[in-house]
C-alpha cells in the first residue's frame, strides 16, 4: 500500500509508506496528486527535475511535497511519476513527471499547500511512515 | 480539557501550562458539541501560547478542526509587547473572503431568465484547476501594489466598488518585492478564477429582511444578488509556503516555540515579520482583485441573460470582506486602548457602527458581515456591533462537521446534484463527483451559528437569502 486517506473536518491527510526513505517520499507524492486524480493508468508525458533543502527529514518532507506542487500548479500538470534520486542531510533531488491537467476529471478537491499541522516520519523495522496533511 | 460553560453561549478554559490567556469559544451546547467531536478546541488552545496573545485565544461558532489555528480562530497579539504574527493564523489562502452584490432583478426575472444568466456565468467564470485566466499576466505588479484598483484602472467594475470594499480594496503595506517569482508563476493565470473546494458564486434570493439596515446595503426582500467565495488563489498559496520554510529558522532566533509548527510566528515588529506582512498584504490585494474580476464577469453573465448591458442590471457592490487575515487594528484591551495584530482564520471583520474605517454611509449602521452557508442552504449579512467582543469579528460561514471522505461516501455527486435541481437550484458543477463533498450534510446548521452571533453580539441580524442557483469549482 502506497498510501492511506486520514479523515480531517475541512482538509485533507494521509499516511504515506516506504521500504526505504526514498520511496516513502515517492509514495507521499503520489499519495497527494492521487487525491486529486485517479493516476492509475497515466502514462507521464514531460518529466520536471525537483530539487529541495531541509536540515532534517519532516522539512525535507514539507519541501519537496511544496515543491512538487508547486511544478504542477505553475505548469497546469497532474503528476503520476516520483524518482528520487538523491536523498541526504541537507537535501532532496529528483523527478517527476505528469500529463496536463486539461481533460482530466478532478476526484477531490485541487490542494492548495502542505501543512505542517501534525507532519510526522516514523521509522519502523521494516518499514517508513509519514503523515501529513494538505490545505484544500 | 477542562473546558466550562461561562455563559449560554459561551465556553471557556483556563491557561493550563504554558498557555498565556485563556481559551474562549461562542457556540451553542450543540454547536459546542461537534467541536469537542474532533481536535478543535485543542487547536483554540495552542493559539494561547502565542507570544504576545491578549485576552483570549477565541473562536467562532463554526469552529471546526483547522492546521495549526482552528477554522474560526481569532487571535489579537499586542505589538509593543512583543506580539507576533503567524501565517498559519491567515491560511494558505491569503484574503479569501466574500463579495455581495444586490442587483435590480426579482425573483419573476429569474424564472424568466435565470437559466439563461445560469449558462452564461457557467461559460465566464473560470474555475476548477489553475488556469482560466480572465485578465491575464500584465496586471500582476499593478494588482499586487494597488488591488481592486488595479484592475478597476483596467476596466473592471465601477469606482463604487472601492467605497464597499474591505480597505477599499487596497491592502495598506504592500511588498510585492516580497512576493516571490514562483508565486507569481502561480498567480499569473489564475487572476479572474473561482479555485475549487469551498469557492463559489452563487446567485440568491433575499428571503427575509430583519434589520433597516439593509437598505444601506441596498438590499431588500424579493431582490436576487449575487455571493462570490474565492480568494488568492495559487500566488497566496505559495507566498504563506514560502513565507513558512523562512520562519522556521527564523523563530528559532528569536527563542519561540509553539505547540504545533504550523504556528510558526515571529515578532511582528522584525524584520521577519515586517517582510511577511509585506508579502501577505501584496498576496491580499491579489484577492481583491480576484473578486473584483469575477463580480465584473457576473454583472456581463446577467447582463447577456437578460438582453441588456451590465450598467443597467444595477448589480451593486453590497460589501467585500476578508476571513482569511491579519490585520493592525487598534482596540481596547482593559483599560488601555492598544495597537494589535488581530488574526482571523475562517473568521470576519465585524466593526459596529461609528468606527474609523468604515464608509461614511455605513457609519450609522455597522459594517456588513457576509456568512455563507453551505451548498443548498441560506447565507446571512448580519451588521458589526459596538459590543463586538472578540476584536471586531465574527462568523464566516457555517463549519464543516464532517470529513470530505464520510461526505463523499453518503452520496454521490450526482446525487447532490439531483437533490439541489430538484430543490430549484440550478448547479454548474466544475465536476460533479466533488458536489458530495461540499453537500449541505456536510455542514453545521448555519442558521444556529447566525442565532449564536445574534445572542453574544458577535453581529446582529440583516437578511437572510436562499439559493437560486451555484456555480461550483
Amino acid at each position: 500500500m502506497r498510501y492511506e486517506v486520514i479523515d480531517h473536518t475541512a482538509d485533507t491527510g494521509i499516511v504515506a509508506y516506504g521500504v526505504t526513505p526514498h520511496e516513502l517520499f515517492e509514495n507521499a507524492g503520489w499519495g497527494m496528486f492521487d487525491l486529486m486524480f485517479d493516476l492509475s493508468g497515466l502514462d507521464p508525458m514531460r518529466d520536471v527535475p525537483v530539487i529541495a533543502g531541509g536540515d532534517s527529514l519532516d522539512e525535507l518532507l514539507f519541501n519537496w511535497l511544496s515543491e512538487l506542487l508547486y511544478h504542477a500548479d505553475s505548469l497546469g500538470l497532474a503528476l503520476c511519476y516520483f524518482t528520487v534520486d538523491r536523498l541526504e542531510e541537507g537535501g532532496i533531488q529528483g523527478s517527476a513527471g505528469g500529463v496536463p491537467v486539461a481533460g482530466l476529471e478532478l476526484r477531490g478537491p485541487p490542494i492548495k499547500a502542505v501543512t505542517y499541522h501534525d507532519l510526522a516520519i516514523v521509522e519502523n523495522p521494516d518499514t517508513w511512515w509519514a503523515r501529513v496533511f494538505f490545505d484544500v | 480539557m477542562k473546558w466550562r460553560r461561562t455563559g449560554s453561549d459561551v465556553w471557556e478554559v483556563d491557561p493550563l501550562g504554558a498557555m498565556l490567556v485563556p481559551g474562549r469559544v461562542y457556540a451553542s451546547p450543540g454547536l459546542f458539541e461537534q467541536a469537542e467531536s474532533n481536535r478543535a478546541l485543542g487547536q483554540v488552545m495552542n493559539v494561547a501560547h502565542l507570544p504576545g496573545i491578549v485576552e483570549a485565544s477565541i473562536a467562532m461558532p463554526d469552529i471546526h478542526w483547522g492546521y495549526g489555528f482552528p477554522i474560526g480562530g481569532v487571535a489579537a497579539t499586542d505589538i509593543s509587547a512583543g506580539g507576533v504574527i503567524s501565517p498559519g493564523g491567515v491560511g494558505f489562502d491569503i484574503c479569501c473572503g466574500v463579495r455581495l452584490l444586490s442587483s435590480g432583478y426579482t425573483r419573476a426575472d429569474w424564472v424568466a431568465r435565470g437559466e439563461r444568466v445560469m449558462n452564461e456565468l457557467s461559460r465566464r467564470i473560470p474555475r476548477g484547476l489553475g488556469a482560466g485566466s480572465v485578465a491575464g499576466g500584465d496586471l500582476m505588479s499593478q494588482v499586487l501594489e494597488t488591488g481592486a484598483a488595479a484592475v478597476l484602472g483596467a476596466g473592471y467594475g465601477t469606482p463604487r466598488d472601492l467605497d464597499r470594499c474591505e480597505e477599499r480594496g487596497t491592502s495598506p503595506g504592500a511588498d510585492p518585492g516580497a512576493v516571490s517569482e514562483r508565486a507569481r508563476k502561480r498567480g499569473r493565470s489564475q487572476l479572474g478564477s473561482l479555485g475549487a473546494g469551498n469557492h463559489f458564486l452563487e446567485v440568491q434570493l433575499v428571503e427575509r429582511v430583519f434589520d433597516e439596515a439593509a437598505s444601506v446595503f441596498g438590499l431588500e426582500e424579493g431582490m436576487v444578488a449575487v455571493m462570490i467565495h474565492c480568494g488568492s488563489r495559487g500566488l497566496g498559496h505559495q507566498t504563506c509556503t514560502d513565507q513558512l520554510q523562512a520562519m522556521g529558522p527564523a523563530m528559532a532566533r528569536y527563542g519561540i516555540s509553539v505547540p504545533d509548527r504550523q504556528l510558526a510566528c515571529v515578532p511582528v515588529d522584525s524584520p521577519e515579520g515586517q517582510r511577511y506582512l509585506g508579502a501577505m498584504a501584496a498576496a491580499a490585494n491579489f484577492a481583491w482583485a480576484n473578486r473584483h474580476v469575477l463580480a465584473h464577469e457576473a454583472r456581463a453573465a446577467f447582463a447577456a441573460g437578460f438582453d441588456t448591458v451590465p450598467q443597467d442590471t444595477r448589480m451593486d457592490l453590497v460589501f467585500d470582506v476578508a476571513h482569511n487575515l491579519a490585520k493592525i487594528e487598534t482596540h481596547q484591551v482593559g483599560e488601555h486602548s492598544r495597537s494589535l495584530c488581530v488574526h482571523r482564520k475562517g473568521a470576519t471583520r465585524a466593526f459596529g457602527p461609528g468606527h474609523p474605517e468604515l464608509a461614511p454611509d455605513l457609519l450609522p449602521v455597522g459594517q456588513p458581515v457576509l456568512v455563507p452557508g453551505s451548498m443548498g442552504t441560506a447565507s446571512w449579512v448580519l451588521k458589526g456591533m459596538a459590543e463586538n467582543p472578540a476584536f471586531g469579528s465574527a462568523a464566516h460561514g457555517a463549519g464543516r462537521v464532517m470529513s470530505r471522505r464520510q461526505a463523499k461516501k453518503k452520496e454521490s455527486g450526482a446525487a447532490v446534484r439531483d437533490a439541489l435541481e430538484s430543490a430549484g437550484i440550478a448547479v454548474r458543477p466544475g465536476s460533479v463527483a466533488l458536489l458530495s463533498e461540499e453537500a449541505p450534510y456536510a455542514y453545521k446548521d448555519v442558521d444556529e451559528v447566525i442565532e449564536v452571533c445574534a445572542r453574544t453580539t458577535l453581529a446582529e441580524k440583516v437578511a437572510r437569502m436562499v439559493p437560486l442557483g451555484v456555480v461550483k469549482g
